[in-house]
């Protein structure tokens, strides 16, 4: 969709509520280069949210929104749960209809695109919660990629159901006490990274949002390696900082401490050959168009 | 005279008996008849009974489903009767007075009391082999169904041979055809298509011995085929 | 497919890329020369959805529907479809469906009873979203033990999904219901989910003559931006919906919200009524309305009680019939006025329930006169004899008191 689409008629701009003159005045659209740096001067496609002060999951979706590669051609679905707070102010098209379903929708949506639109680039990414991926959802989940479905799905891994009150989920680690697990959690976290590269993804990463660049990198690469090869996988840790008792500044430690050597959110990422190769070209590409233009200048 | 010929098939998975009553039914619809066919509804298995009903007659017909109160009752396998291979009990439970049942085999199967049942109901019963037919005419067993319908039409004139071949020609040749394209037939689709020719005129074969037992049979026993109003 | 935006889609009085021209629906409907075709009721479904310019489709096996989503596959690999797919379950068939028409496709499915029933948290999620999609439910039983058998019990559970509900008759009824739904559904005033009922075995299963439009003219595309809400394909301005969501809240504008939204949900589902008249020709059809005794239904039922009102006319009784067409819609004053007279009201239904005969004495005055019956149910047939018998030992009962 071009800037033009979104662009209001001036007699009624003074009506227009602030974040939609932002997204008129300062979208990136169409900005090769958008990223991370932008959050905090640029607001448009996710200013508020009505999750817990000092969320981790607020800070994923924000760095998420920075780093998409077409926020103008993205269309989000999401599933039941804290995300489900967000997604009413997030300034790309979103879907929520049920709980565990996204990546159902996700396939007749992409599906639904890439026949209406085969000259143009028209991005799913679905982002929902651990419950909604890895426990009600699964089937879907694996589905998807066994289909080679052309879509990233990310997963807000949180390691419980946040938002009825922290209840024990697949992800949760073993040993955990959790309401729903009052002796503790009595089997191993689900290993959905490992499932997902042996169900078909074509990128696989783990990480938590501690590193804003690191973040950037991962989801550009997922969408692009989607939009042309096949399915991606993106597992980030959202800690509860609420349901793990911690307080709203410590949410950053949380993430840093279980992201150190042997750690469960220790980055690891999979990337299939063809998908290595597509990226090689890309950045190669890249590499090159800077030099010409610097050349130039 | 009859305003419907209500005509329940009895059979084994695999027999041709769902075909049976779609070929009757387009026959009788070639004939400017109304009619309506339809499969008894189970799981698909070999061997397992298989029922079918074909219901003909010169005014709309919305009656479906299992066919209750049959005029014909045809029974394409002897263990439809021996083993009890039916999906009602005894086989002709419902026949009309004076109906027909046609039975594919040449030695007799019924019990006394499904004789004296039968007798009550003042029924005609022909046996046929088409199995036997059907491999001597067509050279395969493949074919039984189609002396069956051939015996059908030749008790009761339900459809004339002529609408049969049409119906055969739907069933069998017209799919074909259509999608091979009318205009431009490869020499592959030529040579295919001559095979079907070849099945459709052995399966008319197998229906035209199976009418003209039943044609026989009639006159020997002084019966006059019933004929729609 | 976004009819004046998109280039790609063609237009009233132009070719697809099957060579089909797109024509306005009522020209198709009601003008254009029917050939005769003697078919089953599967191989009617393929033939409606041809016609019917289907964006996308999904299929799960399921008896009785199987052959039919299958042929539809076969229309996809000829080209017809724009695409298909086999999805995993019904629940997640349902999903894949409705994120097809967030997209802004026309979507085509099929299932039947238990699938139905798996499926079943995404039909009030699709009225809710305001999705126009087409499922035909081919009904069967959903009872345990297993059976697969026709049995209409699953309607009344989608009775209050918020979805147009229509029931064929027989075949004909099915093709025509199926292309006519896809035109009321997607009015920008109704647009709401559509389920054409069709009763398993009983239509999909028998072979029947149906009057076919031309295979040579297909509808219109379907325009996503008719559509009272946003098409989530990202060619209209993304919009915030709201700084704190009513999602999962309790407070006052939240319930309000909730509960016009639902109201809204009906009031699309009242303004259908004009136009499914039209294209119909009434939501009910009767036969003999001044007869004392009335037979209403729908489905096979009426089938069934046609040919029970000449086995009456042959022992000089008349009895009067109401088919009823739309279940939801309810076609209530219609019903009200056609029964109007009748001494006894029965009720026929393929079904242990009889939901049909609550929904019936939930509208006639003097409620008393519908009697529930007769009932068959877990894939009995239901010979017209059975019903003169019923209708003739209940009356006789009725008097005797």
């Amino acid at each position: 969709m071009s800037k033009e689409k979104i662009v209001i008629n001036p007699e009624f701009w003074d009506i227009i509520p602030q974040d939609y003159r932002d997204l008129v005045d300062h979208a990136t659209y169409g900005k090769s280069d958008r990223g991370w740096k932008d959050v905090g001067s640029s607001t448009e496609l996710i200013a508020e949210h009505s999750l817990c002060a000092g969320c981790p999951e607020s800070i994923a979706f924000r760095h998420i929104m920075a780093s998409i590669p077409a926020p103008e051609d993205t269309v989000m679905v999401g599933s039941t749960g804290c995300t489900s707070l967000v997604f009413p102010m997030v300034a790309v098209q979103n879907i929520h209809s049920l709980f565990g379903n996204q990546n159902a929708i996700a396939t007749g949506l992409k599906r639904a695109l890439a026949y209406r639109f085969p000259n143009q680039v028209k991005d799913v990414i679905v982002l929902a919660g651990d419950g909604a991926t890895v426990d009600i959802g699964l089937d879907m989940t694996l589905q998807s990629w066994f289909r080679q479905e052309k879509f990233t799905t990310i997963c807000f891994d949180n390691e419980l159901y946040a938002n009825t009150g922290g209840q024990e989920s697949g992800l949760m680690q073993k040993g955990f006490v959790a309401k729903m697990a009052p002796q503790g959690k009595k089997f191993e976290k689900v290993r959905l990274p490992e499932i997902a590269r042996e169900s078909g993804c074509a990128y696989v990463a783990v990480l938590t949002t501690s590193k804003p660049s690191l973040v950037e990198r991962v989801v550009k690469q997922a969408v692009l390696i989607a939009r042309e090869i096949g399915p991606t996988y993106l597992q980030i840790y959202t800690p509860c900082i609420l349901e793990i008792g911690k307080q709203s500044m410590e949410g950053l430690q949380e993430m840093r401490d279980s992201e150190s050597a042997g750690e469960r959110f220790k980055f690891r990422e999979f990337i299939t050959p063809e998908a290595q190769a597509f990226i090689d070209d890309m950045n190669a590409k890249k590499k090159a168009d800077k030099l010409a233009a610097s050349a130039n200048n | 005279m009859k305003t419907r010929i209500n005509v329940r098939m009895s059979g084994l998975g695999g027999q041709g008996v769902v075909t049976s009553a779609h070929i009757l039914a387009m026959a009788a619809s070639k004939e400017n008849l109304f009619a309506i066919s339809n499969p008894f509804f189970g799981a698909e298995k070999r061997m397992a009974p298989a029922e079918a009903y074909a219901r003909i007659g010169p005014e709309k017909i919305y009656d479906r489903g299992e066919l209750v109160f049959p005029d014909v009752v045809m029974v394409f396998h002897p263990q439809v009767i021996t083993m009890g291979k039916s999906y009602t009990m005894p086989f002709f439970s419902g026949l009309k007075k004076n109906g027909i049942v046609i039975i594919n085999d040449d030695i007799d199967l019924l019990s006394d009391a499904e004789k004296e049942g039968l007798a009550n109901l003042n029924a005609l019963v022909f046996y046929v082999p088409a199995t036997k037919i059907a491999h001597e005419v067509a050279g395969t067993e493949l074919a039984t169904n189609m002396a069956m319908i051939g015996s059908l039409v030749g008790l009761t004139n339900v459809v004339s041979m002529n609408a049969l071949d049409l119906a055969l020609q739907d069933r069998f040749g017209k799919k074909y055809v259509a999608s091979g394209g009318t205009a431009t037939l490869d020499e592959a689709i030529k040579k295919k298509f001559a095979k079907k020719e070849m099945l459709l005129q052995k399966n008319l074969e197998t229906i035209r011995q199976g009418f003209d037992r039943a044609v026989e049979f009639a006159k020997n026993a002084h019966y006059t085929p019933i004929m729609m109003a | 497919m976004g009819t004046h935006e998109n280039p790609n889609v063609p237009q009233i009085g132009t070719a697809n890329k099957k060579g089909q021209i797109i024509t306005a629906p009522e020209e198709i409907f009601f003008t254009s020369e029917r050939t005769q075709a003697f078919l089953t009721g599967s191989e009617v479904i393929k033939e409606a959805v041809k016609r019917s310019s289907v964006d996308f489709s999904v299929a799960y096996p399921i008896t009785p529907q199987s052959e039919a989503s299958s042929l539809v596959g076969e229309l996809y690999a000829d080209g017809y479809v724009g695409d298909y797919m086999r999805g995993e379950s019904e629940f997640a068939v349902m999903g894949q469906c409705a994120g097809a028409a967030f997209g802004g496709a026309r979507v085509f499915t099929t299932t039947a009873g238990p699938g139905t029933l798996r499926a079943f948290e995404n039909f009030p999620m699709w009225a809710g979203a305001r999705l126009p999609i087409q499922v035909v439910f081919t009904v069967r039983g959903v009872n345990s033990p297993l059976t697969i058998q026709p049995d209409t019990l699953e309607i009344a559970f989608m009775l209050e999904t918020g979805m147009l509900l229509w029931h064929a008759e027989d075949a004909q009824d099915l093709f025509d219901f199926m292309m006519k739904g896809y035109i009321v559904a997607e009015l920008p005033e109704v647009h709401l989910p559509i389920g054409v009922i069709c009763d398993g075995f009983f239509v999909t299963h028998t072979k029947d003559v149906v009057n076919m439009t031309p295979e040579n003219v297909a509808l219109p595309h379907y325009n996503p931006y008719a559509n009272p809400t946003p098409v989530m394909d990202m060619e209209t301005a993304p919009i915030r919906h709201m700084r704190d969501p009513f999602i999962m809240k309790s407070n006052y504008i939240s319930y309000m919200t909730h509960a016009s939204w639902q109201l809204e949900v009906k009031a699309a589902m009242e303004r259908s009524r004009k136009m499914t008249r039209k294209l119909l020709n009434g939501l009910i059809e009767v036969e003999n309305p001044d007869a004392e005794i009335l037979l209403v239904s729908s489905g096979t039922a009426v089938s069934q009680s046609r040919e029970a009102i000449r086995l009456f006319r042959d022992k000089g009784v008349k009895v009067g019939l109401v088919k009823i067409k739309t279940i939801r819609p309810f076609p209530k004053e219609e019903i009200r006025e056609a029964t109007k007279n009748a001494k006894y009201i029965f009720v026929p239904e393929f079904n242990v329930a009889g939901w049909m005969a609550r929904e019936i004495a939930s509208v006639v005055e003097r409620n008393e006169r519908v009697i529930a019956g007769p009932h068959v149910a877990g894939g009995m047939t239901m010979p017209p004899e059975v019903i003169v018998e019923e209708v003739e030992r209940t009356i006789a009962r009725m008097n005797k008191k």
